[in-house]
């Protein structure tokens, strides 16, 4: 089953994951710009309160070389590529495979429903795997091409396992939605509704005070990638995501196993 | 002594407050070849998704090669070669990569791939393009090897012949009958009823979830009305031989009649009376069977 995953989004992946490699090995050449780092520098500066949250910013941290490249981290262009897998393959995984009418031929043979859920996961945690690597490898080797004053690309191990674990918890909760749904059609749009959703709560609960007290109902709440930089990977925000992603996970299980098909 | 094939008693699905099948028993026995009658809607499909645990009954019980389908009989699936109605496969993948696929899962080696690829007349360079080329009779007839290549036990095939045809069917057919030959039971659902007629040992008639008749295909023949027409060399009063049986037509010079098999001696006793010329008894097709179960 693994391989059967792997053989229907193998060619997605390559894009993402060149996407993704050469949008953060492109930050470290603008960190290291100094043009750039005065004009983002004089641009944060005046930039008001709410675009600085819409950055997941802080202002501080966010004007230097090192936080410049953590920007890559939070960037909605990084955010996007990584939500694309863990929408793509649980969605076609499990109601996917049921909307074109090949899971009854799959479900017909000796495969248990359980493992065709891990199945999906394993693929869905791999290619994301692969996803924040990439990332990872680009800040690395841009790094390595330009070395930056008190930059280090293991400072970015963490973000990238922080990036993975954002949306392995995002994937975590498509498998859910997708074990229940009958089609991919409805399963992407429930996911990306959710997506947006957490996104959107995120943003406006930082820069509206009033709803301050919503923004830990977003996932995205939990994922902070220049304070990672700075503190490394936060217990409570890894304790958070894993075990949402594992609560999901289960519940797919459950739901999948005992659902007709 | 291995389990029989399919055992199912009371048998009932609802969706929603739509009764898709009630009260549904029957059992098939190892090595027949069983067909499933009824029109769309009937119940054929639903079925032949409880059989393999892919729906799980509101009532009843089912066992399909001594396991309980749904959850428990996973291993079981292994000897199961299964047909949809509705054959969809992955566009991007090969026919070679989709039969491997399948073979991958089921466990087994494929062994009866290259007989029924060179029976159904598939050949390496169509099982080497993508299955989005495919045309639907091509799809079927890689539906049919995915299900077969591994030597099921079981065989649960809805609606094969869809979009084969006539040489490719009767193809088919000897397909069929090699696996019976071979011990494995067929369990098929079918419109076509000279199909039915000619390929299954028993048939099972379904009419809104419930099973209408059930029998070998001889029985239920002959549980049907005759068709008597009988022509004569004077004119007689044809009417009054309809308290034999149903007169669909009625001349001076020729009559025809539906007689039930108990009514008919003494109708061809009565019609010996009168000036006949000629006397034609039909045996029912299977399909005017089914049609009078379905009027």
């Amino acid at each position: 089953m693994l391989r059967h995953h792997a053989r229907l989004h193998r060619v997605a992946l390559v894009p993402l994951a060149l996407g993704l490699a050469l949008f953060e090995w492109l930050m470290t050449f603008v960190a290291g710009e100094p043009m750039v780092s005065r004009f983002l520098s004089e641009a944060l500066r005046a930039a008001p309160p709410q675009f600085l949250a819409l950055l997941n910013q802080d202002l501080l941290v966010g004007v230097s070389a090192r936080g410049i490249v953590g920007v890559g981290y939070a960037h909605p262009f990084s955010l996007i590529m990584m939500a694309v897998w863990s929408v793509r393959v649980p969605c076609g995984a499990l109601a996917g495979e049921i909307g074109r009418g090949t899971m009854d031929l799959m479900a017909a043979r000796p495969v248990s429903r359980s493992s065709q859920v891990a199945a999906a996961a394993l693929a869905l945690f791999a290619g994301l795997g692969v996803l924040a690597a990439s990332a990872w490898l680009g800040t690395a080797v841009g790094l390595v091409m330009r070395p930056l004053p008190e930059v280090s690309a293991f400072r970015y191990l963490p973000v990238a396992a922080a990036l993975w674990l954002v949306f392995a918890c995002f994937g975590a909760v498509a498998l859910l939605v997708s074990s229940l749904a009958s089609d991919a059609g409805t399963a992407i749009a429930w996911i990306a509704g959710l997506l947006a959703g957490s996104y959107v709560l995120d943003y406006v609960a930082r820069v509206w005070t009033r709803l301050a007290s919503l923004r830990p109902a977003s996932l995205f709440s939990y994922y902070e990638p220049q304070r990672v930089v700075e503190a490394g990977l936060g217990r409570h925000d890894a304790a958070v995501l894993a075990a949402v992603g594992a609560a999901a996970l289960a519940l797919a299980f459950a739901v999948f196993g005992r659902r007709d098909l | 002594m291995d389990a029989p094939p399919i055992q199912a008693r009371g048998l009932g699905k609802r969706y929603g407050a739509v009764v898709a099948l009630k009260d549904l028993s029957l059992d098939v026995v190892q090595g027949e070849v069983f067909g499933f009658l009824g029109p769309n809607g009937a119940g054929k499909t639903t079925t032949i998704r409880l059989l393999l645990g892919l729906i799980r009954p509101d009532g009843g019980e089912v066992k399909v090669l001594g396991r309980v389908p749904f959850g428990l009989g996973v291993a079981a699936r292994a000897d199961i070669g299964y047909l949809p109605g509705d054959m969809t496969f992955w566009p991007k993948l090969s026919g070679a990569e989709t039969l491997e696929f399948f073979a991958q899962l089921t466990g087994r080696p494929p062994v009866a791939r290259e007989r029924l690829l060179a029976r159904l007349g598939l050949g390496a360079a169509e099982l080497a393009r993508h299955v989005r080329t495919y045309s639907d009779g091509m799809k079927q007839k890689l539906g049919l090897v995915q299900a077969l290549q591994c030597e099921p036990k079981l065989a649960l095939l809805d609606e094969p012949t869809k979009g084969l045809d006539p040489l490719v069917q009767q193809a088919f057919y000897e397909i069929v009958a090699d696996l019976r030959n071979a011990g494995a039971t067929v369990f098929l659902s079918s419109h076509v009823l000279p199909e039915v007629e000619r390929t299954c040992d028993r048939v099972a008639m379904l009419r809104s979830g419930t099973v209408v008749s059930l029998g070998d295909v001889e029985t239920l023949r002959r549980a049907e009305r005759r068709r008597v027409i009988a022509d004569f060399n004077a004119d007689v009063d044809t009417t009054a031989l309809g308290h034999f049986g149903e007169v669909s037509v009625a001349r001076p010079r020729h009559v025809e009649l539906l007689v039930a098999q108990a009514a008919l001696p003494a109708l061809v006793a009565r019609l010996g009376m009168l000036p006949l010329e000629d006397v034609v008894v039909e045996r029912p097709t299977l399909e005017e069977a089914f049609l009078e179960h379905y009027r």
